[in-house]
């Protein structure tokens, strides 16, 4: 499969909405002069999975926070489930885990949940919420005597409890170690197994690749790709060439056929390349072959490609394919 | 709201530093005021009432702006914004709040009752006593506004520690711990427009055989407004950062 056209189906025909679980269009939020989210359009459809991918400071928390209405856009529209945010929220219909969240001291797990649950028209029962987040054990522990890693499972919890049609998690697995990691996603499958839309970010593509339906990546507060992760790394270019410089000169090589980058580590040039083919067909000609090396772009490198400030190339290149 | 308002209260009475000095300080404070100045005579049977109320008066004016620091942790631990996207409305999530705290204000209002009813042998009617209770609960009221406008606007670390400014301030110059005909005249008549003297005149008024007068009531209506008016625009500024 090629890649989704995300922004194709903001068209709001009767079935389209109906399918549409979010749908941000223009969005953009200013502090001051730094532009956070800078015009996002995004939609998503009901039973999607999608992963937020982003560095720092990319604009995750702040499009999650007006997905969640907690926070106004400067400018543009967000819409869930055809209405605003706050309507979605009030009827019961999200469940979140934010990124600075702390669950409250004093109280154990389950009333934690429980107490949650509550607040939602139909809620999934508590033993339910307690073992899809891998906390039957610790039900009765007071939630502040809990590990970072459990406190995390509980926060899982509490965006579960109110069994919610789109489940929003902000950098979900920070604090978690392998095998948490390993079993938070097999929880959050089996969520989006229940025909939940699941909204996560994180900085891992390779986590985004293994449990989203659809990568989403942004950049300083824009969309630069969006796809399957299979269609990202594509995008980015199928292949890094390297060879030995040996003091030669370095200018030319980023205007060579299939170039999209140009890296020099050491006396080593790093070249990321759409056409490997044509790439090294091109340094052949120059007589630039010693050492050469040519490996598939890793996903790390894909992402790195795509967000990294200093490869402007690359990026334009996954806005281009998106089109 | 009625969970929200049980797992308050519950989270309240679980901390440990709420149970000893919520509680502790006013019973410790009234046991010490009766007893260092000789237990005998008419002026100490006076003194043994006023001062009950008065200390009933300042655990419950503690327990009340306590509410306002519990809303500034909560705040800085992201429960305010975790509460937001429950289908809880804002309205019931600081109503709720609200109520928990005057909740929360009862045990030191009854535990110092009860102490100067079993300790001291303070002899008042059946109905003085419930009155008591009851204006002492709902007098509470400025007082909970007050702080939850403090946990609302300030960080948690300087919410805490001007609630506790606060408590100290009121309590003093609204005659808690001493009576307020020992200040000098100015300040005597200052004392009689704070919110924590006419708050504790309820009592006084009840223990003195008649209701509070309906200068009382005004001063600590208005007093009401204006901590409820800060509130809301306390809560309204934080909702649009927290
Ligand atoms: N309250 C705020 N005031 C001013 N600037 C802010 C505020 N919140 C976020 N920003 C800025 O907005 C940009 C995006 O921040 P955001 O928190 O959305 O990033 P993120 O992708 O979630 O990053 P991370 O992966 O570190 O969580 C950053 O440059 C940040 O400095
Ligand atoms: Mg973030």
């Amino acid at each position: 499969m090629g890649m989704t056209t995300a922004t194709g189906n903001t068209g709001t025909t009767g079935s389209a909405r109906d399918a549409t679980a979010v749908a941000f269009s223009g969005v953009v939020k200013t502090y001051g002069e730094v532009r956070a989210v800078d015009g996002l359009d995004l939609t998503v459809r009901r039973g999607e999975t999608v992963a937020l991918l982003g560095r720092n400071g990319a604009g995750k928390s702040t499009t999650i926070s007006m997905l969640l209405g907690l926070l106004p856009p400067t400018s543009g529209e967000v819409r869930l489930f055809g209405g605003t945010p706050e309507r979605a929220v009030r009827e019961g219909r999200i469940g979140a885990m934010l990124q600075d969240g702390r669950p409250i001291p004093r109280v154990t797990v389950r009333e934690l949940v429980a107490f949650v649950a509550a607040t939602y028209p139909k809620p999934m029962a508590v033993s339910e919420a307690l073992a899809l987040a891998g906390l039957e054990t610790l039900a009765g522990q007071r939630v502040d005597k809990l590990s970072g890693g459990q406190t995390q499972r509980v926060r899982f919890a509490v965006a579960l409890a109110g069994d919610p049609e789109l489940v929003v998690l902000d950098e979900p697995t920070t604090a978690l170690d392998v095998e948490g990691r390993r079993d938070f996603w097999r929880a959050m499958r089996a969520c989006a197994g229940r025909g939940n839309t699941v909204v996560f970010s994180t900085h891992y593509l390779t986590e985004a690749d293994e449990n989203a339906d659809r990568i989403v990546v942004v950049d300083r507060g824009r969309v630069v790709a969006d796809g399957t992760g299979e269609a990202i790394k594509r995008t980015v270019g199928g292949a890094l060439v390297s060879f030995d410089l040996a003091d030669g000169p370095t200018d030319g090589l980023a205007e060579l056929p299939g170039v999209t980058s140009l890296e020099i580590r050491g006396d080593r040039a790093l070249l990321r390349s759409a056409d490997s083919d044509a790439t090294v067909l091109a340094l052949a000609r120059l007589g630039l072959v010693r050492g050469l090396q040519v490996a598939p772009a890793s996903l790390e490198d894909a992402f790195l490609a795509l967000t990294s400030s200093a490869l402007e190339g690359a990026a334009a290149v996954g806005e281009g394919a998106r089109r | 709201m009625i969970d929200y308002i049980r797992l308050e209260v519950r989270r309240t009475l679980r901390d440990k530093g709420f149970v000893i000095f919520g509680i502790g300080m006013p019973v410790v404070m009234y046991l010490l005021l009766t007893h260092i100045a000789g237990d005998s005579g008419k002026d100490a049977d006076a003194w043994k009432v006023s001062a009950m109320v008065g200390m009933a008066s300042y655990g419950a004016l503690g327990a009340a702006l306590g509410t306002g620091t519990g809303v500034a942790e909560d705040k800085k631990l992201g429960w305010l914004r975790q509460l937001r996207i429950t289908p809880l409305s804002p309205a019931r999530v600081v109503v709720g709040r609200g109520l928990s705290g005057s909740v929360t204000v009862l045990p030191a209002i009854a535990v110092v009752l009860l102490l100067g009813a079993l300790v001291n042998d303070v002899q008042l009617s059946a109905g003085q006593w419930a009155g008591l209770v009851v204006l002492l609960w709902l007098g509470t009221a400025p007082f909970t506004l007050l702080g939850m406008g403090n946990g609302y606007r300030l960080s948690a670390q300087a919410a805490g520690m001007v609630n506790g400014g606060c408590m100290m301030v009121l309590a003093i110059i609204g005659g808690l711990w001493f009576p307020v005909a020992a200040f000098p005249g100015w300040l005597e008549k200052i004392s009689r427009w704070t919110p924590s003297n006419r708050f504790a005149e309820l009592g006084w008024s009840i223990t003195a055989g008649h209701g509070p007068s309906a200068g009382t009531i005004l001063v600590l209506a208005a007093w009401l407004a204006v901590f409820g008016a800060y509130a809301v625009y306390a809560y309204r500024r934080a909702a649009r950062t927290a």
